[in-house]
C-alpha cells in the first residue's frame, strides 16, 4: 500500500527533459534493479521447487536472498533517488512560492547527499573491521567483507548521483 | 532535550520535503551524535549497524516478492475481468456499480499489497463505466478512493508485513489472518452508503439499461484471477508456503496468466515489471532500513519511557488514548502511507499497548484501520488523489460523499473495540 507521494504533473524533474536529463544514464541503475529483482524472484521460487521434490532446503540461499535484497534497495534506491521518486511529504512544498520550491528542493537534495556520503563513510570503516578480523559469513562460509564492501559503494553511487541532480537542479535556475 | 533535537529535526525536515527516511535517518544521526559526544566516532557507527540490519531479516523478503505480485497482476488485466463477473453475478441497475467497484477493489486487495495500486486499477477500469451509467465523477472517484483503502488491511498487505516485522509476537501469518475479517467487514460497510446514496440521489439511472455479461463466460476469464487469492492465502494456510513463498508462487502463477492465458504481458513488459517492482520495493527498503536507525535512537536514548509515562499518566484512559491515537494516525495517514507511518509510530506506541495491555495482533489491525482511514480523508488524501486524478475532478468536490464513507470506516473501527475477537478470532482459530 505504498505509493509516491509526488504527483506526476508536479514532478521537478522529468525523466525525458534533455536539460535535467543525468549524464550518466539512470539505465544502468534499471537493468541492475530488474536484474536484482528477478534474481530475487528465481532464487526464491528455486528454493520452494528444491525443497518440494528433494525434501532439503538449501538455507544457504537465504543469506545470498537477504545481501541480493539489500543490492536491491541500494541500487534501485539510487535511481529513484536521482528522479526524486522518494516517498516525501509534498503537500507544504507545494504551498510555497516557485523559486522558494526550488531551493528547498536543491536544499533537501543536498541534505539528502548527506545522509548517504555517511552512511557511505561509517559503513567502510565497519568493512575495515571485518576485513581485519578476518569475519566470515555465517552460511556460506565466505568472507563477510564480500557482502559488506557492497554498502559503502553504493552508499557512494547514491551520494554521487544526489549531488548529481543537486547540479542539475541548480543548472536550471 | 536530545529527544528534541530527534523530533523537533524530523519533523522540520519533512516538512521542508525530505524524503521520509532520509528525515528519520539525519534526526537520529544528530542526536545519536549529540549524546555521544565523548565517545569514538561519536557512536555514529551504529548508523550503518542499523542500516544493515533493519534490511537484513528474512521475512522482510515478502516484501519485494508482494510488492511484484501486485505490479504483476496491475497489468495482467485481470481488474477488468472481475469487473465482468461481478456485474454478471450483481446484475444491471442503479446502485450496482459502485458495489461492483468495491468488490473488486476487494479482490485485489487480496492479491496486491498497494492501495494507490488499487485506486489506479479499479479506476482505471470503473470510473468509464460508471460516468457512462450517469453516476457523477467525485462520487465515482470517492467510491474508488474508498474502496482502495481496504487493501492495507486485506491479506496480502504490505504493511501488516512492516508491522509483522517491527513487532515480535505477531508474525506475518497471524496478522494476515487477523486482518481478512475487518477487511470483508471494511468493504460491506463501504458498500452501504455506497449504495444507498446512489438510490437516494437517483444516480446511475442508466445503468438498467446496458447490456449484462453473461455469467459462464465471465466467470472462466475471471476465474484465473480469483484463483490468485486462493493461492495465496490457502497455500499459507495449508502451511504449505510461508509468506514469501506464498509470494513468489503467486509471482509465478501471475505471470503465467498475464503471458500465456490473457496474453496481456509480453516479454518486452516483464522488463518494466522488474524494474518497477525493484524500484518501488527499493522506496519501501530505503525508508525500512533509515527507520531502523531511528527507532534505535528512539531506544538508546531513552526517548520512549518519558513519553509513555507521559500518556498513560495524562488521565485519558484506555479509550482517550484510543481515540487520540485515531486523531493523530488519521492526520498523518492523510499525507503519508501506511508502511512509512508504521515505521515511525509503531515503536513509539508498542510501550503504550504493553501498558494497557491491549493484544498486539488486534492493535495492528485499530493502527491499519486508523491509517486506511486517513488514506481517504480530504483534502490530501493519498488514494483520494489517485482516483480524483483519474476522474479528473479537485478532491474538494468529493467531500460531500466521502463523509459518508467516513462514517461508515468509522463504524468499523468502533466495532473492532467493541468486538476485538474481529481481529483475535481468525488467527486464534488459525492456530497462528
Amino acid at each position: 500500500m505504498v505509493t509516491q507521494m509526488t504527483e506526476p504533473d508536479s514532478q521537478p524533474i522529468s525523466d525525458n527533459d534533455p536539460k535535467t536529463k543525468p549524464r550518466i544514464p539512470l539505465a544502468i541503475e534499471d537493468y541492475l534493479s530488474a536484474g536484482a529483482m528477478a534474481a530475487l524472484a528465481l532464487m526464491t521460487f528455486a528454493n520452494v521447487l528444491v525443497r518440494y521434490f528433494t525434501d532439503q532446503s538449501f538455507a544457504w540461499t537465504e543469506e545470498l536472498s537477504i545481501f541480493l535484497m539489500i543490492v536491491l534497495a541500494l541500487v534501485a534506491g539510487s535511481g529513484a533517488f536521482a528522479k526524486q521518486h522518494h516517498i516525501r511529504i509534498e503537500f507544504f512544498v507545494q504551498r510555497c512560492k516557485a523559486h522558494n520550491q526550488r531551493r528547498l528542493n536543491q536544499a533537501v537534495t543536498l541534505l539528502s547527499a548527506l545522509m548517504f556520503a555517511i552512511l557511505a563513510v561509517l559503513s567502510a570503516r565497519l568493512v575495515w573491521d571485518d576485513i581485519q578480523y578476518g569475519d566470515i559469513s555465517p552460511g556460506i562460509g565466505v568472507p563477510q567483507w564480500w557482502y559488506s564492501i557492497w554498502l559503502p559503494a553504493l552508499a557512494s553511487v547514491i551520494t554521487l548521483r544526489l549531488l548529481g541532480l543537486w547540479v542539475r537542479l541548480g543548472d536550471r535556475s | 532535550m536530545i529527544g528534541l533535537v530527534l523530533f523537533g529535526l524530523f519533523v522540520a525536515l519533512m516538512v521542508i520535503g525530505t524524503p521520509i527516511g532520509v528525515a528519520m535517518g539525519l534526526a537520529a544521526a544528530a542526536a545519536i551524535a549529540l549524546s555521544n559526544l565523548d565517545t569514538l566516532w561519536f557512536g555514529l557507527l551504529a548508523i550503518p549497524q542499523n542500516f544493515y540490519a533493519s534490511l537484513g531479516k528474512y521475512p522482510l523478503l515478502a516484501l519485494p516478492m508482494f510488492v511484484l505480485v501486485g505490479t504483476i497482476f496491475e497489468r495482467s488485466g485481470v481488474a477488468s475481468r472481475l469487473v465482468n463477473l461481478a456485474i454478471a453475478i450483481l446484475g444491471r441497475g442503479p446502485g450496482v456499480l459502485p458495489v461492483v467497484a468495491i468488490l473488486v477493489a476487494m479482490l485485489l486487495g487480496g492479491i496486491s499489497g498497494s492501495g494507490p495500486a488499487t485506486a489506479a486499477a479499479v479506476g482505471g477500469v470503473m470510473l468509464v463505466a460508471m460516468s457512462r451509467a450517469g453516476y457523477p465523477k467525485p462520487f465515482s472517484a470517492s467510491v474508488i478512493g474508498a474502496s482502495a483503502a481496504i487493501d492495507i488491511l486485506i491479506p496480502p498487505s504490505i504493511a501488516l508485513i512492516v508491522y509483522s516485522i517491527l513487532v515480535p509476537g505477531a508474525s506475518v501469518p497471524a496478522m494476515f489472518a487477523a486482518g481478512l475479517l475487518p477487511g470483508l467487514l471494511f468493504g460491506v460497510a463501504l458498500m452501504v452508503p455506497a449504495f444507498l446514496l446512489a438510490r437516494k440521489h437517483r444516480m446511475g439511472d442508466a445503468e438498467a439499461t446496458l447490456p449484462r455479461p453473461a455469467f459462464w463466460p465471465s466467470l472462466r476469464e475471471a476465474s484465473w484471477g480469483l484463483a490468485a487469492p486462493v493461492l495465496i492465502l490457502g497455500g499459507m494456510r495449508a502451511g504449505l508456503f510461508t509468506p514469501t513463498e506464498a509470494a513468489v508462487v503467486a509471482v509465478f502463477y501471475g505471470l503465467f496468466v498475464g503471458m500465456f492465458i490473457y496474453r496481456t504481458i509480453g516479454m518486452r513488459d516483464l522488463f518494466a515489471i522488474f524494474r518497477d517492482a525493484g524500484e518501488l520495493s527499493a522506496i519501501i527498503l530505503i525508508v525500512v532500513a533509515l527507520a531502523g536507525i531511528f527507532a534505535y535512537a528512539l531506544s538508546t536514548l531513552s526517548l520512549i519511557d518519558p513519553i509513555t509515562a507521559a500518556i498513560t499518566g495524562s488521565g485519558l484512559g484506555e479509550y482517550g488514548v484510543l481515540a487520540l491515537l485515531l486523531l493523530l494516525l488519521i492526520a498523518v495517514g492523510m499525507v503519508l502511507d501506511g508502511v512509512s507511518i508504521f515505521l515511525i509510530f509503531v515503536p513509539l506506541l508498542m510501550p503504550i499497548a504493553l501498558f494497557y495491555e491491549w493484544d498486539l495482533v488486534w492493535f495492528g489491525v485499530m493502527l491499519t484501520i486508523m491509517v486506511a482511514i486517513g488514506q481517504f480523508t480530504p483534502p490530501i488524501a493519498v488514494n483520494l488523489m489517485v482516483s480524483c486524478r483519474i476522474a479528473n475532478v479537485r478532491i474538494e468536490e468529493t467531500t460531500r460523499w466521502v463523509l459518508w464513507f467516513l462514517l461508515a470506516a468509522g463504524m468499523v473501527l468502533l466495532a473492532l473495540v467493541i468486538f476485538p475477537a474481529l481481529a483475535t478470532w481468525m488467527p486464534t482459530v488459525l492456530d497462528y
